[in-house]
């Protein structure tokens, strides 16, 4: 059975992330492996995503929470800090990792990232020079993807 | 489903994520550099077409060339194999002679499938495959013809 010897830790993490969400952001454990998260992120507002809702999926490594969990956009997003594969550019992701964080702060971080692109630290080398020398027109290309990718259920 | 681990550990790495990892190993180059792999569309989120590339080993009919191939994850990969074919053209036993297809029936990698399997552990098989006594000395069809 794959979720028997679940960590306390884990299970503790996720029954807060259930009964307590944190406001446009809901994690749900899947049936299969309570490793695995399906989450949805609303876009916030004020940003270029506001009336998106972005799917993306989370797993917990085995190291957990020595290791930072595993996280990636699923929904199609025009962003410098996240790549076509949705991998995200976040530095609690790398090498800021800390076991103090949480699943929750990692979602909190990557909501505050879209409300805050940053082209200097990219991901996505084309997005990311877009962004720098337009701003304006790179903030409507990620609204119309909003509109096109992340408005479905 | 995703039993068969011989260690004690119960983590599962799902589909995605595994192929995430796969393709940062293959993007980082393995070994000697004589198999490789890497995504067939840089676009595809669920990252299900992938290339290989075998060069061809020592002491054998095949030395020195560069076979490609096609591997493809679906969304029960690594639970299930991923079906693999050759797109040059090849003379192998485990290979089928008009498509390409690596079977599994001659292929025990794929016939008796593990989920701890990658596609580095596929090419790497097929390329000893290459090197082994029922392989070594087949005719081959000309170099740069493909399936």
């Amino acid at each position: 059975m794959a979720n028997s010897n679940l960590p306390r830790r884990i299970i503790k993490e996720t029954q807060r992330l259930l009964s307590e969400p944190a406001p446009g952001i809901s994690a749900s454990p899947s049936e299969e492996n309570m490793r695995y998260f399906n989450v949805m992120i609303l876009g916030p507002s004020q940003s270029p995503y506001e009336g998106g809702v972005f799917k993306l999926e989370l797993f917990l490594p085995e190291e957990y929470p020595m290791a930072a969990p595993k996280v990636r956009f699923l929904t199609k997003i025009y962003h410098p800090n996240i790549d076509k594969l949705g991998r995200i550019c976040l530095d609690i992701l790398k090498d800021k990792w800390s076991p103090a964080l949480q699943i929750r702060t990692v979602l909190l971080s990557i909501q505050a990232l879209l409300s805050a692109p940053n082209p200097d630290d990219p991901l996505s080398d084309n997005i990311a020079k877009h962004w720098k020398t337009n701003e304006a027109e790179a903030v409507e290309t990620a609204k119309e993807w909003t509109r096109l990718y992340a408005s479905g259920p | 489903m995703s039993a068969g681990n011989s260690g004690g550990s119960s983590v599962v790495v799902p589909r995605n994520f595994r192929l995430l990892e796969e393709l940062e190993r293959g993007e980082k180059g393995i070994g000697d550099g004589t198999v490789s792999y890497g995504m067939e569309d840089a676009d595809d989120i669920y990252m299900r077409s992938w290339t290989g590339t075998i060069i061809g080993p020592h002491n054998s009919v095949h030395e020195g060339r560069i076979y490609q191939l096609k591997l493809f994850c679906d969304k029960d990969y690594p639970d299930k194999p991923p079906s693999v074919r050759f797109h040059s053209r090849i003379n192998m036993t485990c290979v089928n002679h008009d498509t390409g297809v690596v079977e599994s029936k001659k292929f025990s990698m794929l016939s008796n499938w593990q989920r701890e399997y990658t596609m580095e552990h596929i090419l790497t098989q097929l390329k000893k495959e290459m090197a082994a006594p029922q392989n070594r000395k087949l005719v081959q069809p000309p170099e740069g013809t493909f399936f």
